[in-house]
């Protein structure tokens, strides 16, 4: 298994977890650190389910989560954001009656930092968000939705953030404009990244390390840089 | 005071809407923004109206009628909000289906109670000796003064709900009814907030229980049929369950129109109050409520909150 550089932010150890007794992950071992960590696998490899375990929002059934040093297993899902740690989800990522800035605002209550301050940094990082910031979010397209969970994430000044699948659906134009975006964030704003994605090449491009799941196992754990094409076929039963 | 020109049936039409508007404006906050379905809303009414009248009316008060009825008040506002507090607490991390469940059967408990414990409820043949506490002259003008009063609380209850709305609370209220989960990665402990809101919304709805109950004077187990709940349901589903105003007009259109124009104003024979016209009013309620589930399923005034705000970016 490959290094983090210096202490890790995330430590998981054995876990397990799933739905309605289904275990789906099964003993997932991995550390992340300052960096973008990307998760790969097919459908059903566990993606989701591993980011929702780790935001607190699946109890999972072994193992442990330790994030800053703490140990986070057992906390509940609101707290897991006052820590430090941003979950963008794959769908249903906004709150569709309210508007774009008031889901921004949801997402700002966090930290001592003004909030006009976050919001300006965010729509830096999107400027769409700034012409759109009184429509209903429900109204927005695919991409546009996207950027504002991902806005809103990042108004809570996260230390590490989880994005699930946040290209899954969207236009080349859009998937180039994410992971430009993902790179800005860690290399400008310092933030740790786990990146669940099915598409591996635009993924190991950004990506610093790399975890493969297959069917609720970890794979692979590796450098990006020295995941083969084999082992990437292999981890995706092709 | 002169009261000739009133009419008693508008008095009593106008009360019964005002409390079902009050009602429907709490169940907007638990239902509209939150997505709770508090099938219970005769509950919490009916206890909050018992345990103000039975406090009020068991016991010798040492004081004035105002003092015991504040007390007693109060004592029902509290009673109701704790047993908001409970069934919130059992129902908070339920599905629909077990929120439904868990709401009826509370009211159904409340009715029981109310039937069985004679001793203290008076069971089936009711609780008297409620009384308003004050007394201007005539029967007519202390129901008119209740009425202004009453008119004056669901107007406070009005306002409170308008102020949610344009409130960081309103909006996590609004953001836990739509999806819960992305609210607690959000950081929003929603379990708590759906329990406070739970607990505040059925102390409003015992307060308007004991003013009812004050109303009536007499308090018995008819008063807690679920046709109370769903008077709350409709007015609501009607008027728009996104909207605040939505109560007021689902209220007044659906409740008032029979309860006050047709009542007090349109001289049908007398014979035909007895069960012609209330036959006529349940069948009138419900071909407008499949009428506005089939042509207009937001309710009459939709969700304007949507509408006003495409209109602002769009013209």
């Amino acid at each position: 298994m490959s290094e983090t550089n210096g202490t890790p932010m995330l430590e998981v150890s054995g876990l397990r977890s799933g739905y309605h007794g289904v275990n789906v992950l099964k003993d997932i071992t991995f550390d992340v650190g300052n960096e973008v960590f990307s998760v790969l696998g097919a459908n059903g490899a566990g993606k989701t389910t591993l980011l929702a375990t780790l935001a607190r929002l699946i109890t999972s059934t072994a193992g442990s989560i330790t994030f800053l040093g703490n140990n986070v297993t057992r906390i509940p899902a609101f707290e897991t954001a006052a820590r430090g740690m941003g979950y963008v989800p794959q769908e249903r990522g906004v709150f569709p009656d309210l508007t774009v800035m008031e889901n921004l605002n949801v997402g700002g209550m966090i930290g001592e930092r003004s909030r006009e301050e976050r919001i300006d940094e965010v729509v830096a990082l999107f400027p769409d968000l700034g012409n759109l910031s009184n429509q209903i979010a429900g109204t927005l397209s695919g991409g546009e939705s996207r950027m504002v969970a991902c806005g809103r994430a990042l108004m809570q000044d996260p230390v590490l953030l989880l994005l699930d699948e946040p290209t899954a659906g969207l236009s080349p134009l859009y998937v180039d404009m994410f992971f430009e975006k993902i790179a800005e964030i860690h290399q400008d704003k310092g933030v740790g990244i786990i990146l669940a994605e099915q598409n591996a090449t635009k993924a190991l491009e950004v990506a610093d390390r790399v975890m493969v799941l297959s069917l609720g196992e970890a794979f692979a754990v590796m450098d990006a840089a020295n995941l083969t094409t084999d082992q990437l076929k292999e981890g995706y039963r092709i | 005071m002169n009261l000739n020109w009133l009419d008693a049936f508008l008095i009593s039409g106008l009360f019964s809407v005002v409390v079902i508007i009050g009602l429907a404006l709490l169940l907007h906050l638990q239902l509209g923004l939150t997505r709770i379905a508090n099938f219970g809303v005769v509950g919490f009414f009916g206890i909050g109206m018992y345990s103000f009248g039975v406090l009020f009316t068991k016991v010798d008060w040492p004081f004035g009628d105002l003092p015991a009825f504040l007390v007693s008040l109060a004592f029902g506002t509290l009673v109701a909000g704790l047993s908001g507090l409970l069934v919130g607490w059992l129902i908070a991390d339920l599905d629909e289906d077990g929120v439904l469940v868990g709401t009826l059967g509370f009211a159904t408990v409340v009715f029981i109670l109310a039937t069985t414990e004679q001793d203290l409820t008076g069971g089936a043949l009711g609780l008297g000796g409620l009384k308003f506490p004050y007394d201007v002259g005539t029967v007519k003008a202390d129901e008119f003064l209740w009425l202004i009063i009453v008119i004056i609380v669901v107007t406070l209850i009005f306002l409170y709900v308008w102020w949610v709305h344009r409130t960081p609370y309103g909006r996590l209220l609004i953001a836990t009814g739509a999806n819960e989960p992305l609210a607690r990665s959000l950081g929003k402990a929603t379990f708590r907030t759906k329990l406070w809101l739970f607990a505040v919304g059925s102390a409003g709805m015992g307060m308007i229980g004991a003013l009812f109950g004050v109303m009536e004077r007499f308090l018995a187990p008819e008063n807690l049929g679920i046709d109370v709940t769903l008077a709350a349901m409709v007015a609501l589903v009607i008027g728009g369950t996104a909207r605040a105003w939505g109560a007021v007009i689902g209220g007044f259109l659906i409740f008032g129109f029979f309860d006050i124009i047709v009542q007090s104003y349109i001289p049908f024979p007398k014979a035909w109050y007895g069960q012609a016209i209330p036959n006529a009013k349940l069948i009138v309620e419900g071909l407008v409520l499949m009428g506005v589930l089939l042509f207009r399923p937001l309710g009459i005034l939709g969700a304007m909150r949507r509408d006003k705000l495409m209109r602002r970016v769009h013209g």
